[in-house]
């Protein structure tokens, strides 16, 4: 099977003043249609790195990443923001959402980036919010929603453009345990039901047994627990 | 304009808030220019009004009427060149005047012209007066303030030579003085009380010829007189003495005050870009481009200006009806046009640096961000 991300032998380092550092070193990865990967690591490792280079963010020093058997070497800043507006799904940590766009106006955002007709926007956007149990918080502001609601919001804007792939960024650090299980229990669902790719960067244990495969990031490179 | 359009409905009491900044700013443009050229009309509005496309000077008088003095043959010259009725001799003097059997002085400009030619003003109010009739002046309506009617008699402070007031014009003054007209033939009486030393009185001649001509026709006349100087009629309005110096002034005023709304309107959009620094990076990670989100600023300020600007020439209609007569207000649509386009010129430069922030913003901001 095709794999929707493949991250083949990455390298990035960075200069500190004279010396230079490794962050990643020839961490390679695929993950395939359906699954979700859950990616820990000490504070300081480089999961936000490895999360950057993988979401077309950043450039790694050497190496090779593919989405959806494309390879982003060479690709300009034009052609990036293409790939992660249509191919890419995104879910932050924090500050997510807009904060003036009505919950489905931040839906409609992105479709509307991405060039899909309105009709066709607004019909998917509403089914997103419904699947997302959103739909009685489709004209809110985000500063009237709760935490997970938040979460859940961005969790459908990330499936708005049907990416390959989506990218989680702690995305249940700001909830207490009971919503951050919704919300990963979320993102499980989706990427079965889609049969799209997701790679998790978190530091919550009690999500773990809702993934497919955990790593953890050590010296440079992803290993299996 | 997705953004910015729904931000402004999210936010609104920031937004009224900027622009009730940006109205001011703008009704202040617009006033100070409105009243730079009312004074600039008031102060010369009898040059101004004059139908004539140029001026025959003397050489070397500075393009003054007042310091230039032509002979007959110059004027016999002109009407050669453009046509009897296309040129037509003026004089003029500045005087103080008292209406008889009273004390109050005005300072007034003398002008003498032909009466049947195109240099005659309007009557508003009482008689008109003809190239024959004696001692009979029209004069502009501001001299009612100074208690003088139809009929008034006026008094030459240095001469005592003395005029009958015959009908009143409107808008009429040359240097910030009232204007009073009369013909040829009193002013010759009023030159022969004060004969010029090597100069037979009876002599005609004028401080200047008002021209309506072609641009061929000019050049022609050039060389007929070599000692004179043909200058258009917005150089002699400049030449008028005391505009320069006024409109000097308030343009500098306007120029500053489009100097300050530019700083403050782009100290304003940078402080709120500034604060949406974080929306931006969230916006570029998953997918936004810079040019779209520059528009979305762009677009905002244009928005916000004209809608400013809008109200603000409605204020201007309001204050303009409120003003007293003798506060000089003049706003015409050529300049409202030209003072508004500069206004959104500026305020699109002010938002300037909140694109430069925009496009600097790195969408890597978005990861690893811990709290907002
Ligand atoms: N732009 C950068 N310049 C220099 N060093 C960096 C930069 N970004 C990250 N690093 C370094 O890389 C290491 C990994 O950082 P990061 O990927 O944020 O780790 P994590 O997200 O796991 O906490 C850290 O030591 C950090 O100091
Ligand atoms: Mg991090």
């Amino acid at each position: 099977m095709k794999p929707m991300l493949k991250i083949d032998e990455v390298t990035r380092t960075f200069h500190d003043g004279d010396s230079e550092i490794t962050v990643l070193n020839k961490l390679s990865l695929q993950v395939g249609a359906g699954e979700l990967v859950a990616v820990m690591g000490p504070s300081g490792s480089g999961k936000s790195t490895f999360l950057s280079i993988a979401g077309a963010l950043l450039t790694p020093t050497s190496g090779e990443v593919a989405i959806d058997g494309v390879s982003l070497s060479g690709m300009g800043s034009h052609e990036l923001a293409e790939l992660r507006l249509k191919r890419i799904g995104f879910i932050f940590q924090s500050a997510n959402l807009i904060p003036y766009l009505k919950v489905k106006e931040q839906l409609l955002l992105v479709a509307q980036l991405a060039g899909m007709p309105s009709g066709e926007a607004s019909k998917r956007a509403a089914a997103l919010l419904d699947r997302m149990g959103l739909k009685q918080r489709q004209n809110y502001y985000p500063d009237k929603l709760s935490g997970g609601e938040k979460q859940r919001v961005a969790i459908a804007r990330a499936w708005m453009n049907s990416p390959a792939v989506l990218f989680a960024d702690e995305p249940t650090a700001s909830l207490d345990a009971e919503r951050g299980q919704d919300v990963v229990r979320m993102i499980a669902e989706e990427v079965k039901a889609e049969g799209k790719a997701a790679v998790m960067v978190t530091h919550d244990e009690r999500v773990l047994p809702l993934c497919d495969r955990v790593l953890y990031l050590k010296n440079g490179a992803l290993v299996e627990a | 304009m997705y953004l910015a359009l729904r931000e402004i409905r999210f936010a609104k009491t920031r937004y009224v808030m900027i622009v009730m900044i940006m109205l001011l700013i703008s009704f202040l443009v617009l006033f100070v220019t409105g009243l730079a050229k009312g004074l600039a009309y008031a102060n010369a509005s009898s040059v101004k009004n004059m139908a004539a496309s140029h001026f025959v000077l003397q050489k070397d008088s500075d393009h003054r009427f007042g310091r230039s003095q032509l002979t007959e043959e110059a004027l016999t010259t002109a009407r050669t060149v453009v046509g009897d009725d296309k040129a037509t001799p003026l004089n003029l003097r500045m005087a103080t005047v008292t209406e008889k059997g009273m004390s109050l002085k005005s300072d007034v400009t003398l002008f003498a012209i032909d009466m049947t030619g195109w240099l005659a003003p309007k009557v508003v109010e009482g008689q008109g007066i003809a190239n024959d009739t004696q001692g009979q002046v029209l004069v502009d309506r501001k001299l009612k303030e100074s208690g003088i009617q139809v009929g008034s008699t006026l008094i030459d402070q240095m001469t005592g030579a003395s005029w009958t007031v015959s009908g009143f014009v409107a808008n009429e003054s040359y240097s910030h003085t009232p204007s009073v007209f009369m013909n040829e033939q009193d002013w010759l009486k009023l030159q022969s009380f004060t004969p010029v030393s090597g100069q037979d009185s009876s002599d005609k001649t004028y401080n200047a010829i008002a021209l309506k001509a072609s641009e061929d026709q000019l050049a022609q006349l050039r060389a007929k007189l070599p000692d004179s100087d043909i200058i258009s009629k917005s150089d002699t309005v400049s030449a008028v003495p005391g505009y320069k110096e006024e409109q000097g002034s308030l343009l500098m005023m306007i120029a500053f005050l489009y100097i300050i709304s530019a700083m403050v309107l782009a100290v304003f959009f940078f402080v709120i870009t500034i604060q949406k620094i974080g929306q931006f990076g969230i916006l570029k990670a998953i997918g936004a481009k810079t040019g779209y989100l520059a528009r979305n600023v762009i677009g905002q300020v244009l928005l916000l200006s004209i809608g400013s600007l809008a109200v603000s020439l409605g204020l201007i209609r309001l204050m303009y009806e409120a003003l007293p007569a003798s506060m000089p207000f003049q706003l015409d649509s050529s300049t409202i046009l030209l003072s508004c386009s500069l206004f959104i010129i500026t305020a699109v430069l002010g938002s300037l640096l909140s694109v430069y922030k925009v496009a600097r913003t790195d969408a890597l901001d978005a990861i690893g961000r811990t709290a907002a």
